[in-house]
């Protein structure tokens, strides 16, 4: 997919804004994730196959590419939802224990969270490496690196208290301290 | 300017740990797609915002401090995973615009 004749260097292009809306099947349980563009996230509730989709709650974030700003290679990440932070809230979580390794060399992962048609899959490695060189090279403290890893290893994803990058309450009313 | 200078010059109130990591640019925004997409490492950002993935933000891009305007009330787990980090949460009742205006009078370019 990237070329190894180019020694990519890559910023983000193609910010799109909008919002990561779940739902929810109350006849099954499962969950799923979409990007929506709109203005406003969606809330409708409808029927698909044997689910009956509900609105279960919606963040403000941004969709991007990468492009590379020498050999001007674009690599869309239209399946990449986010990415998220580990807290530590499953010790068992694959996550949660390389987290605990890393931090100890200044290596800070992120897990990255992709869906393609509202279902959880791994980001490819190459788009991995892509997003851990970029959000490396934006660094300035010595010694420290940013790793991006597949949101699957997670292991309880439904039970996952991670701190995903989205914009929280942004249309809601925040209380004055 | 140092995180450090923040407290000591523009008296800032520190709610964590203050480090003497450089600092030479501010950034503005309450959204954290701007911050991943604009924040430059080593540059302060002011925002409204508290929640905890505010310090997964900044430690992404390489944020030392973070400064939260209008007086709002800062959760303790935020803070807490601030210090684990190595960023420093500053508090002010000033808005936006006053501590821009301090920080540029200070010396610090905005970036973004």
């Amino acid at each position: 997919m990237v070329s190894d004749e180019c020694d990519h260097t890559w910023k983000m292009t193609n910010l799109r804004d909008g919002f990561i809306v779940t739902e929810k099947c109350y006849h099954c349980n499962k969950n799923r994730v979409y990007f929506s563009y709109e203005d406003v996230p969606p809330k409708d509730e409808y029927k698909e196959d044997d689910h009956y989709w509900n609105y279960a709650g919606s963040a403000q974030s941004v969709k991007f590419d990468m492009v590379c700003t020498r050999c001007e290679k674009t690599v869309p990440f239209e399946d990449l939802m986010g990415l998220m932070h580990c807290v530590g809230c499953d010790p068992e979580c694959h996550v949660n224990i390389m987290s605990r390794i890393c931090e100890g060399q200044n290596v800070w992962l992120y897990a990255a969270l992709s869906y393609q048609l509202g279902e959880e899959v791994d980001l490819p490695v190459e788009k991995l490496v892509i997003l851990t060189d970029y959000f490396t090279s934006r660094l300035r403290t010595p010694g420290k690196k940013i790793l991006v890893v597949p949101g699957s290893l997670t292991r309880r994803p439904d039970l996952c208290r991670g701190e995903m990058l989205k914009d929280v309450g942004m249309l809601s009313l925040t209380p004055e301290g | 300017m140092t995180v450090k200078d923040l407290e000591t010059k523009l008296n800032f109130k520190p709610l964590n740990k203050v480090t003497e990591n450089e600092i030479d640019g501010a950034f503005i925004s309450d959204m954290l797609s701007d911050v991943m997409a604009g924040a430059q490492a080593g540059s302060v950002w002011v925002t409204v915002q508290t929640h905890k993935n505010t310090i997964a933000a900044a430690n992404l891009v390489d944020v030392p401090a973070i400064i939260v305007v209008r007086g709002k009330k800062v959760p303790e787990d935020t803070v807490k995973m601030a210090d684990k980090v190595g960023v420093t949460v500053f508090g002010t009742d000033l808005d936006s615009f006053k501590v821009a205006v301090q920080l540029y009078e200070a010396g610090l370019k905005p970036v973004g």
